[in-house]
């Protein structure tokens, strides 16, 4: 059975979307879809965006489920929900007036549109948490370990203090996956 | 420096203490606005009966064109044309039941109001904090213009103008411009401006907050101004006749009013009104060509014009009622806004309850029916949909209900009883059912007509200008 490493798997940073910090969220859209169009790697496309600082340095992360929710929330201000927590109303009620208020916001409409594409992504990126960063010279089952315990789609590949690369769950699915099928297993 | 800038300049930073984990700085919303050189100005005046207990203490303040009744002593502090009325005040050997404790009271309850500036407040009722039974403070507090401090012990607060604490112990709370709260005990709060809470844990959750831009036009007030809008102007197109009625030693009674009923001295009455029995009329209350049906009252700070009240009406502190039709047993809460006109009459049904600080402007005639809920803000028949339930539909609510800004959480039948209970008993203290049931005990209404009125002065030049000696007054003793 062949072991691989992070780095075997792993996407170069530079194959990856990034963007720096200021940019709208329609500019990093963009980006994701123009890495998409260069990127050869198998038939999965990239799924997130690393969003990086003036020093290059990633310091934040935007998913596809990240874009939507920015999106969603172009229109929809829950502080008049949350405030009803000082007020002393239960959590359950709480809760139901935010679903309630979510399932009532309209999100495809024209100017809604607009002012989400507006958002900064330095507003809604996804700060990256200290179990999503991995090394590069690790063995795949730390990274497997770390996905599953986190609930990760992908992790941060470091090398030393850098980040060189994102390790993607869907290439170690299919890493994984080969592997139990070189056993021949019937 | 005088003195009485001294006072005031200790209590801001006393205030502003307290507020200190809101961020809150009452400085911008008092300098400039209280005018201090008016200080010595106006009269202050307390009311003495042989029902009430007398012990007035006042040093080291100012009481301008205050009104003191009962038990109270005041100590370095500023209080402008407020009314410290202290009729409910809780007596010596009676008892206070808070939840299951019965607190049997050792002496008479009085207010003790220290470090605080009081602007044109109502302070009433009975302290409700068990923990301190004997004594209704307000402490390190200041309250701005038509502030109601009701039944609440006040320690390190802010109240906005129009604001309402009722029922409430409050420490270290900013209580935002026409806001009402009523929630047994809250501390740290800043509760925005135009915020309706009334809260009885474990029972019922009722809230409501003012859309921020439909309820500027009627009272708002920004850092470093004066409090303004329609509020604000209606009371001052008003005042010129109060003005009339303070600076006149002897008011001829123009009015006949029946011997159940009182009328207070300082209170303005145009014709044509009428007054029934039992009916109480409180100082600075402003009635025109109304009808005061049996057993209604208008208390402090309320105007009653161009409208018929049926009988049973309460017009809670500082609640006005404009061209409006009001059948019996009405309950208009503290500073409500019933503003009809001669083309777009309000008329209110049956056994209806408008909430505390509600504003009903009508921009066409409307008819609310009877035993109908109504809180918010109404123009017009549609808002009136969005703003007001039947008591009977309130009474099924076993879990939540939402209309727009309103939320309710809890048992829609415990918060209407609780209402219908308060009702009944202010029309009972008020003196409305004198002779009908009760065994003729007397309220308000019957005990207020043996109430007689002293003036006390400040000093009106000098470094003590606007300050007032220090008084103590006490019923005669033989020496």
């Amino acid at each position: 059975m062949k072991k691989h490493t992070v780095k075997d798997l792993m996407v170069p940073i530079s194959e990856y979307a990034t963007v720096p910090l200021g940019t709208t969220l329609f500019d990093a859209i963009l980006a994701l879809e123009n890495a998409q169009e260069n990127f050869e790697h198998g038939k999965y496309h990239h799924r997130a965006i690393l969003v990086l600082d003036k020093h290059n340095k990633v310091v934040g992360r935007i998913s596809q489920l990240r874009v939507l929710k920015a999106m969603e929330s172009a229109e929809t201000d829950y502080s008049h929900i949350e405030q009803l927590k000082m007020y002393k109303f239960s959590d359950a009620y709480i809760s139901q007036q935010r679903e309630k208020a979510r399932l009532n916001c309209k999100v495809f409409t024209n100017t809604l549109l607009k002012e989400a594409a507006k958002k900064l992504v330095d507003d809604f990126m996804q700060k990256p948490t200290p179990d999503e960063y991995v090394s590069e010279l690790s063995e795949l089952d730390l990274a497997m370990h770390k996905m599953v315990a986190g609930a990760h789609q992908s992790l941060l590949v470091t090398q030393e203090d850098d980040i060189v690369g994102v390790l993607r769950l869907v290439d170690v699915f299919t890493a994984s996956f080969h592997a139990m099928k070189e056993l021949d297993i019937s | 420096m005088l003195e009485i800038e001294k006072i005031f300049k200790k209590i801001i930073q006393r205030v502003n203490i307290n507020l200190r984990d809101l961020g809150f700085d009452v400085s911008p919303f008092v300098i400039g606005h209280v005018e201090l050189e008016q200080m010595n100005k106006f009269y202050a005046f307390y009311g003495i009966t042989s029902d009430i207990p007398l012990n007035l203490k006042f040093t080291h303040s100012s009481l301008a064109g205050s009104y003191f009744l009962g038990k109270c002593q005041v100590t370095n502090s500023l209080l402008y044309k407020s009314d410290i009325r202290g009729d409910e005040l809780k007596r010596k050997g009676c008892t206070f039941q808070y939840k299951n404790y019965s607190i049997e009271l050792t002496e008479d309850e009085l207010f003790d109001i220290s470090t605080s500036a009081l602007i044109k407040t109502l302070v009433h009722n009975f302290s409700h904090d068990p923990e301190s039974p004997e004594r209704f403070f307000i402490k390190n507090t200041l309250s701005l213009d038509y502030a109601n401090i009701h039944g609440s012990p006040c320690d390190g607060c802010f109240l906005g103008p129009f604001a309402t604490i009722d029922l409430t112990s409050m420490r270290d709370c900013a209580i935002g411009t026409y806001s009402y709260v009523q929630a047994g005990e809250i501390n740290h709060l800043d509760v925005q401006p135009g915020t309706i809470w009334v809260n009885s844990p474990g029972h019922f959750n009722f809230f409501y907050q003012f859309p921020a831009d439909k309820l500027e036009p009627y009272i708002h007030h920004i850092a470093g101004n004066k409090p303004q809008g329609l509020l604000v102007d209606f009371i001052d197109s008003h005042k010129e006749s109060f003005n009339k009625v303070f600076d006149t030693a002897n008011v001829e009674d123009t009015l006949q009013v029946p011997e159940t009923a009182s009328l207070d001295r300082y209170a303005v009455v145009q014709p044509e009104t009428e007054i029934c029995e039992n009916v109480l009329v409180a100082q600075r209350a402003y009635l025109e060509n109304s009808y005061m049906g049996p057993g209604s009252n208008a208390q402090e700070n309320c105007f009653i014009i161009n409208s018929h009240l049926q009988g049973c009406n309460v017009t809670a502190h500082g609640a006005k009622i404009i061209e409006a039709d009001l059948q019996q047993n009405v309950f208009v809460g503290f500073n409500s806004f019933l503003h009809g006109t001669p083309d777009s009459r309000l008329s209110v049904g049956k056994g209806s309850i408008i909430m505390p600080h509600t504003i009903i402007d009508c921009k066409e005639p409307i008819e609310i029916p009877a035993e109908t809920l109504v809180w918010g803000l109404i123009t017009t028949l549609d808002e009136l949909e969005d703003n007001s339930i039947s008591l009977e539909n309130l009474s099924l609510v076993n879990t939540s209900i939402q209309k727009k800004n309103m939320h309710f959480e809890g048992r829609g039948a415990a918060f209407v009883d609780a209402f219908n209970h308060r009702i009944c008993h202010i029309l009972e203290v008020n003196g409305a059912f004198f002779h009908q049931h009760n065994n003729n005990v007397k309220g308000h209404a019957q005990n207020n007509r043996k109430l007689s009125l002293n003036n006390i002065q400040p000093f009106l030049f000098g470094e003590l200008q606007g300050v007032y000696p220090n008084i103590t007054i006490l019923p005669p003793r033989e020496p």
